[in-house]
């Protein structure tokens, strides 16, 4: 009687092996196609193309790149390292201004990369793109 | 004798539920934290910048090299068919944002017009991959 009683509890026992086959080959899935990598990037506001916003004139501090690289701020050329304190400084007359990057089409996107940290590290809320026909 | 033998089997069996434990962890583990990143299929040469985070939900990547050619999925598109392919990546994983990957050296007019592009089909987050300083 004891010995019947042991056999059936032993046979009762769910067969996990299935379960844990799947559960490797997932496990194993998972690993494989995971990746960690992710991109470091900066956040850009190009406006729509179609109906331009006329911004006034007095509110937008205008940063325009030539085809060689040359950085005018409020068309006066600066050198790269000097954007951000020119912005910081046109910033303090116009506090509520926003940077407007006008670019050239022919000019290396290193360099609008670094206007958009610079003016960022300026403290400009609001920087957006344009391009140069 | 009989008896004795096989409890000594039973025994000897090894207890796999820790193991179980820990790969079903495992298996949580990766499923939470993986995020399906499609290679581009080159590596630009990313500028440098200060203000650059992480892009946590920037899955689609779409890069373009110093000669100006568009990458995405592990092969060269022409301009005219990233909106298609943005449309068709944001179908699959539609929380994702956009980050276009631009070399040092691309012409700024091209990263413009990906991004208009980008942005004729619906999406508005998009960031400028950057290297941090």
């Amino acid at each position: 009687m004891k010995r019947k009683y042991k056999r059936k509890k032993d046979e009762s026992e769910i067969n996990i092996t299935p379960l844990l086959d799947i559960v490797f080959i997932m496990l194993i899935f998972f690993i494989v196609t995971t990746s960690f990598v992710k991109e470091i990037s900066l956040d850009v506001n190009r406006p729509t193309k179609s109906p331009v916003k006329e911004q006034k004139r007095s509110e937008v501090i205008s940063v325009r790149i030539s085809a060689e690289g040359q950085i005018f701020v409020q068309e006066r050329l600066v050198d790269i390292a000097a954007v951000r304190a020119n912005i910081e400084s046109n910033l303090a007359i116009k506090p509520s201004a926003s940077v407007v990057i006008v670019s050239d089409r022919d000019a290396d996107a290193g360099f609008l990369v670094k206007v958009i940290d610079q003016s960022r590290l300026a403290g400009a809320k609001n920087v957006s793109l344009a391009a140069q026909k | 004798m009989l008896r004795k033998k096989r409890r000594e089997e039973e025994e000897s069996e090894i207890n796999i539920t820790p193991m179980m434990d820990i790969v079903f962890i495992m298996l949580i583990f990766f499923i939470v934290t993986t995020s399906f990143i499609k290679e581009t299929g080159i590596n630009p040469n990313r500028p440098e910048a200060e203000t650059a985070i992480r892009a946590e939900q920037g899955n689609i990547l779409i890069a373009i090299s110093p000669s100006d050619q568009i990458w995405m999925n592990k092969r060269p598109i022409e301009l005219e068919s990233v909106k298609i392919m943005i449309e068709a990546a944001h179908a699959e994983n539609p929380e994702s944002s956009v980050v276009i990957v631009a070399d040092e050296l691309a012409s700024t007019g091209l990263v413009l017009d990906v991004m208009d592009q980008i942005r004729s089909s619906g999406i508005s987050k998009i960031s400028l991959s950057a290297r941090k300083k």
